[in-house]
Parts: structure tokens; C-alpha cells; sequence
């Protein structure tokens, strides 16, 4: 028989021998043979109420010395015992990964299998411990089911929430009062990683083929959206990946020590150095993202970073040279974008540096900064050498780039419906509006379109006839700093109030200043 | 002590997903499919992002026996979603899926050789592939021109390169007869009764932003074509303004069907 193993993690006093306590003296576990693993000396003494709990105790240097030995042992009490469940408490100290391997070992695979990972952690306690005291915590946070939270204010409980999930998404995170369907939950199956993949790649094939000639002949044009769908991912896809190995590389070897001691002091100097370096990055506003959250994650100042998020996808060269391009050769347009552009990121920024957000902008509030909560040291590997650093980059990329992949699909798709079902442009005239009202037409067409700010100045240029020329610099100016597909792919990591502050200040600011240069 | 332990599900989709994915870039640059959705300009950075992706694939197959708590699976869908869509039938877009209007005077060869900006090469260097030497060269015209009988015969591939040609010289191109195949596009917003374009779709960065590009032309005939149908047009070139923009357009003398050129054109090379 193979036996389920329940496990418990989290730091040391956080409760996890009371809890056991607790559980084992429940009335409907009186017939159930546990044995219970131990792996750490606490305070609390366990006390079995009867027979049927027995308990086998280890040190983390036994296990790490000799896990063959461990293993034998605990495989013979496993044979020799007939246990219906395991019980671990595993060392808060210790990464996740050592028990993980001692479970799979050769002489245990056949005897047990883990079934579920229970992270208790003390209310009060947790914020300052994360920050303090290594991989090891996160790492067991990121490998569990369940969070039991035990004692802390309720105002704290929904920030401990959101922090508990930065680092693990799927995680269930239980006050320890509602133990009843913390019970329930615990003993459910979960489906595997392969059947929800294999299912939902089987129900968007089914859905596709089975959906899309119904709502053909019903007028929705399918075949357009899928196809403006595929265009804008293959676009943005290879920006979004040197976004995030930049990113990837800002992580791995910048430290933030460097950035505080090298990084400008002042805000100006700061967002002048971001303008340079948002003009040295030709790359459209998917690349600027993920840069933008590297720099904030290490420390750079928010006037700063803001600064380049909002300036990169402006006045890059080749934007530049597509505006020169699709308006002929006008160099008032070509001049006039750029200087709109740089004013606007710069004033953007500005604004940043005169109120700065009173709460975390990152969702993964303090601890993001602290620590990379990609999941991408989850295994408690470390590198020292540069080979083992570049392996780190690569991997970190990964993790960010199936995160804000997400996020950059859902606002394609968002985008190629709009584009399918929205009349032809043509019909969106401006004439015979006032020019505040042409303006605000053409900026929210540039919010929803969410196109790249590379081709933007030929669209710009298509509504010519329909829309005075202050209207389209609005367009130009305003698209590549925000639309639908930024403002998802900053909400994987950046806060809702963040975003939409960012998007409003903005707007205004295009808004006013196309306004005043007209 | 590096961690092993058995057969790691997750990361075994995040190694079939990078791996397929990067095979179906490779097939979508080595088959010109990849045409249908973006412009030529991205080629170097798809064969960048196929290479990060077998990178990925290599990196994970090597971890495939890490030990991993909550393998998941619903994120490879990131990827797997968009290669199942570009597995599953659907066509590439027309001429009636157009969103956009026609952009008058858009052509870089309104300029003078020797005003092609310096950005330009900025442009090159980035994407390595984008050639402005034809738009730029105003001196050599395309193929398909004869001087004596003062006739040009615009073949498909010349769409472009010939639009560019007859904004830079139009005066010079003043009376010449011309032959150019494209669909009738018409817009009642932009054009009158007796005027349609002899038009390509041209594509300057992604398949979002598909662009009509052409030639104006007049013809008494116009409202008896049919919009989105592909014509071979015959007619006399005039150097005239547009919308207060200087534009080559041409007096329609002559109109057979064709068939459709399929493609598009690709401004920025």
C-alpha cells in the first residue's frame, strides 16, 4: 500500500506541532494509524492521544549527511506498521527540496507519496520573517496547497493574503478558525498538470472549430480576429521576450546595492538617464514592461522608472523613423512627437516624484523586492558562477514570460475583437467635432486599438481626412504609453491603483499638452 | 545536493510547449506563412525568439527529473493556445476585412534621394533585413517602363516601388500611359462617385494594420466596379493634388478583370 503524506511547513514557533496536536485528536481520526515524521525540535511536545500515531524523529544534518539512512528507516517503520497516513513537520529552516528528494528516493517511492502541503504560519509574524530570513520560507510557501494563518489583525489578514499568493497563486490561505472546510479541502483530489493542460487545449480546438461557423454565418468575422489575434502575438512576442531576459538579467546581476549607489540621486538626473535609455532601447512598449518592473524590483526610483516605461515606446529611433516615414517626410510631425512625447514622460514622471504612491505599486507589495517571486529558485539551487547565472536569467526570463504571457494574450485577444466587430474607421469621422472632442475620439481609439508604436503613425496617418492633425498627434503620443495591452500586461505584477493612476495621468497630460501646442 | 527525484510534469509541458512553439516559428519563416501575419522586418526577431525557445526546451529537458511541489499546467497554454490557432484552419485576411481608410501621399519617395533620414539606418541595423535603397534611388526607375513609347507595365512585384517611383517623378511621368493590376477599393467617406483606387493591401508592421495602398484613379465607369474585385487597369498618369497632398492619379481608359495577387505589400521593407 502506498501511503498518503501530509505535510506541514512554516517557520519555527508558527504552530505546526499544536496544529498536529490539534488533528490528531479529533474524534473522526480515532481509527485512522498515522506516523508522523519529524524534522524539527520545538517547544511544543507532540502527545499521540493513543496507539494509533506512532513517530519517527530526524535532524536536518542526519538527513543531509546520510538520506540513504533516513530513508531505510523510515521505510521500515512504513512496512513494518501498515500506516494509513504520513505525517511530516518539516524543518522551517530547511528548503523544501530536501524533503521533496528524501520522499522520492528509490527506497520510499513504492511506500509513500505526498498528497499535500500545509504552510502554518503565524499571523503576526510572517511579513518580518519573510524579508529576513532566506529561500527557505518562500520556497515552502511556493511548494504548498494550503496556508493555515494563525493569530494577526484582520486588517493585516488581506495583505497576508495577497503576499501569500504573490508567492504561490494557486495557494487556498485558511484562518485557522474555519478548520471544517480547511478539513474538507485538504482531503480533496486536484486534477494533474498534464489533464487541465491537455483539457484546455482540447476545449479551445473544440470550441474553435465547433463555434466559429455558427458565428460566421451570424456576421461575427472569425477568421479576422483569429488571424489580427495571431499577427499582434507574433509582433509583440520576440519584444516580450527581450523584455523579460532583460528584466531577467536587471535580477540576476544588478544588485540593489549598485543601484543605490550608483543610480543618480536626484529625480531629474534620474528621469534624464531614463529618457537616454529609453532612446537607446529600440523596442516597442512590450519590451519597455517587463524592463520597467526589473528596474522598480530593484530599487530604482519611481520617477525614473515611470519616466522610461512612458518615453521608450515614444521616442525610440524606430518609431521616429516610421513617423518620418508615414507623414512623408514632415519633419513638424516627426519633431513634434518626439518633443510632445519626451515632455509628457518627463511631466508623467514629474508627477511621481511630487506624490509619490502612499501603498506598494508591485502586487507582491514589499516582499517582491526583496525577493524574485518568479519561482525560478523554487528547487533551492543557487549560483555563484557566471554559467550558473546565465541559467538562472534564462529561467527567471521563463517564469516572467509564461506569467505576463498570460496578460499579453488576453489583450491581444481583447484588441482583435475590437478591431473585428468595430465599423471600419473610416466611419469614425471627426468632422464637424470640436477639437477637444476629436482629440478624446482619437486618444481612447489609440487606448483600445492597443497597437504597436512602431506601425501606429500609418493608422495615424489613414484618419487624415477625418480627424485634424492635433487629433492624431493625441493618438501618437497617448498609444504607445498606454492602451488595453499595457494596462494587462502591467496588472501581472503592478497594482490596479497603480495602473489606473498611471493611465489617468497620462491621458491627461497628452490630452493637455496636444491641446496647448495646437 | 542537487535535488532529483521523478518524472516532473510541468516542466515537461514548458519543454514540449518552447520546443513546438519554436519548431512552428521555424516553419512559419522557412514556408513565408509567417508573411500573412507580420511584415519581412520581423524575420531576424522570430528567429530570435525560436532560438530563446529551444534554449528553453534544452534548459528544461535537462531538468526534466527535478522534484517540483504543484507541478502546474494551465500556464503552457500561453503558448499553446496561439499554436493551436495557427494550426486550426482559418485564411489570410482580404481586401473586405480592411479597417482602415486609404493614406494619401504616404510614400517616402515623395522625397528627394538625399533627404532619406538618418534614422534610417538605425532602422537596418536593428532588423537587419530592411532594404531602402529602392525608395530612396529616385534616379533608377523599377522595371517594366518604356521611355520610347512612353508606356510603364507595372508588374505585381513592382507594386510598390513603382507607387514610390510616380510620387518622386510625377511630373515627369505627366501623360504616360499606364497598366497596373490591384483590387477596386472604394470608400464613400473619402472618395467621390467617379473615383476608386487600383490598390494593394500593404502591411507595416502586423496583419492589424493592414493599409490600402495605391493609385487614385477616374474613371465615368467607377460605380459599375465592384468593390474588393481585382482589375487590370489601363490609363493616363496626371500629376494633381489630393486632399491638399501633390499625387500622381490616373484617367481610367481601359478595365479587365484579373485574378488575385495573392500577398501583400511591405512599405517598410
Amino acid at each position: 500500500m502506498i501511503a498518503p503524506v501530509y505535510v506541514l511547513t512554516g517557520f519555527l514557533s508558527a504552530g505546526k506541532t499544536s496544529f498536529l496536536n490539534n488533528l490528531l485528536r479529533r474524534g473522526d481520526w480515532r481509527n485512522i494509524k498515522i506516523l508522523v515524521l519529524q524534522f524539527e525540535n520545538g517547544e511544543t511536545e507532540l502527545s499521540p492521544p493513543d496507539d494509533f500515531c506512532q513517530k519517527l524523529q530526524f535532524t536536518i544534518a542526519e538527513l543531509e549527511l546520510r538520506p540513504e539512512e533516513a530513508a531505510r528507516r523510515i521505510r521500515r517503520r512504513l512496512r513494518d506498521g501498515e500506516f494509513d497516513e504520513v505525517w511530516v513537520e518539516w524543518n522551517g529552516v530547511a528548503p523544501f527540496a530536501s524533503l521533496h528528494s528524501l520522499l522520492l528516493h528509490p527506497l520510499l517511492r513504492r511506500h509513500c507519496q505526498m498528497r499535500r502541503v500545509v504552510h502554518i504560519a503565524d499571523g503576526a509574524e510572517l511579513e518580518k520573517l519573510l524579508g529576513r530570513t532566506g529561500q527557505a520560507l518562500p520556497g515552502q510557501i511556493a511548494s504548498s496547497d494550503f496556508a493555515l494563518l494563525r493569530g494577526g489583525d484582520t486588517a493585516g489578514a488581506a495583505r497576508l493574503r495577497k503576499l501569500l499568493r504573490s508567492l504561490n497563486p494557486g495557494l487556498r490561505v485558511y484562518a485557522i478558525d474555519s478548520y471544517d472546510d480547511f478539513y474538507r479541502q485538504l482531503l480533496r483530489r486536484t486534477p494533474p498538470a498534464w489533464l487541465v493542460f491537455s483539457a484546455g487545449a482540447i476545449l479551445l480546438s473544440l470550441l474553435y472549430l465547433l463555434a466559429a461557423p455558427p458565428l460566421t454565418a451570424a456576421g461575427f468575422p472569425v477568421n479576422k480576429t483569429v488571424t489580427v489575434f495571431l499577427g499582434l502575438i507574433l509582433q509583440a512576442l520576440p519584444f516580450l521576450l527581450i523584455g523579460v531576459l532583460i528584466s531577467g538579467a536587471i535580477e540576476i546581476f544588478v544588485s540593489r546595492a549598485a543601484i543605490e549607489s550608483r543610480f543618480p540621486k536626484t529625480n531629474l538626473a534620474g528621469m534624464a538617464t531614463a529618457v537616454i535609455a529609453g532612446f537607446c532601447l529600440p523596442v516597442c512598449d512590450c519590451a519597455s514592461i517587463p524592463v520597467f518592473h526589473g528596474l522598480v524590483r530593484k530599487g530604482v526610483p519611481l520617477p525614473a522608472a515611470v519616466t522610461f516605461l512612458t518615453a521608450a515606446p515614444v521616442i525610440n529611433p524606430i518609431v521616429i523613423f516610421s513617423t518620418y516615414y508615414a507623414f512623408n517626410g514632415d519633419m513638424r510631425v516627426v519633431a513634434l512627437r518626439a518633443i510632445l512625447g519626451l515632455t509628457a514622460a518627463l511631466l508623467i514622471g514629474l508627477t511621481f516624484a511630487l506624490a509619490p504612491p502612499r501603498r506598494q505599486i508591485l502586487t507582491g507589495g514589499a516582499l517582491d523586492r526583496l525577493l524574485c517571486s518568479c519561482g525560478c529558485r523554487e528547487d533551492g539551487e543557487t549560483a555563484d558562477d557566471l554559467a550558473g547565472k546565465i541559467a538562472l536569467l534564462f529561467r527567471h526570463a521563463q517564469a516572467e514570460f509564461f506569467h505576463m504571457g498570460k496578460y499579453l494574450a488576453l489583450g491581444a485577444f481583447v484588441s482583435a475583437v475590437i478591431q473585428a466587430v468595430a465599423p471600419r474607421a473610416s466611419a469614425v469621422s471627426g468632422q464637424g467635432a470640436g477639437l477637444a472632442l476629436s482629440l478624446l475620439i482619437m486618444m481612447l481609439m489609440a487606448f483600445v486599438l492597443s497597437l504597436c508604436s512602431s506601425s501606429d503613425a500609418v493608422i495615424a496617418r489613414s484618419f487624415a481626412s477625418q480627424f485634424p492633425a492635433e487629433a492624431l498627434m493625441g493618438f501618437m503620443v497617448f498609444g504607445p504609453m498606454m492602451d488595453i495591452k499595457n494596462a494587462l500586461l502591467l496588472s501581472s505584477v503592478f497594482s490596479g491603483r497603480f495602473i489606473a493612476r498611471l493611465a489617468l495621468t497620462a491621458f491627461a497630460i497628452c490630452f493637455g499638452l496636444v491641446f496647448l501646442f495646437n | 545536493m542537487r535535488p532529483s527525484g521523478s518524472f516532473n510534469p510541468q516542466i515537461f509541458l514548458e519543454t514540449l510547449c518552447s520546443a513546438a512553439f519554436a519548431l512552428l516559428l521555424l516553419y512559419l519563416i522557412r514556408s513565408g506563412a509567417y508573411l500573412n501575419y507580420v511584415t519581412p522586418r520581423l524575420k531576424p526577431y522570430l528567429y530570435f525568439a525560436a532560438a530563446i525557445m529551444l534554449i528553453w526546451a534544452i534548459g528544461g529537458a535537462l531538468r526534466l527529473r527535478l522534484p517540483r511541489r504543484r507541478p502546474r499546467g494551465a500556464h503552457c497554454l500561453v503558448l499553446a493556445a496561439p499554436l493551436l490557432l495557427f494550426l486550426l484552419p482559418h485564411a489570410p485576411l482580404t481586401s473586405a476585412d480592411l479597417s482602415w481608410s486609404y493614406v494619401p501621399g504616404a510614400s517616402a519617395a515623395a522625397l528627394p534621394s538625399s533627404a532619406v533620414p538618418a534614422p534610417a539606418l538605425a532602422l537596418d541595423a536593428v532588423s537587419g533585413s530592411a532594404d531602402f535603397s529602392a525608395a530612396a534611388d529616385s534616379t533608377a526607375a523599377p522595371p517594366g517602363a518604356d521611355a520610347t513609347d512612353k508606356t510603364i507595365v507595372v508588374a505585381d512585384d513592382y507594386f510598390y516601388p513603382w507607387l514610390n517611383e510616380l510620387y518622386a517623378n510625377m511630373d515627369m511621368y505627366e501623360g504616360w500611359r499606364i497598366y497596373l493590376t490591384g483590387f477596386v477599393f472604394k470608400d464613400p467617406e473619402v472618395f467621390q462617385a467617379d473615383e476608386f483606387m487600383t490598390s494593394r493591401l500593404g502591411m507595416s508592421c502586423c496583419v492589424a494594420d493592414l493599409v490600402p495602398y495605391g493609385l487614385i484613379c477616374r474613371s465615368d465607369g467607377a460605380a459599375a466596379l465592384e468593390a474588393n474585385s481585382w482589375i487590370t487597369i489601363e490609363g493616363v498618369i496626371h500629376a494633381t493634388e489630393y486632399d491638399g497632398w501633390p499625387e500622381p492619379q490616373i484617367t481610367v481608359t481601359g478595365v479587365a478583370a484579373a485574378q488575385e495577387i495573392p500577398g501583400y505589400i511591405y512599405p517598410f521593407g
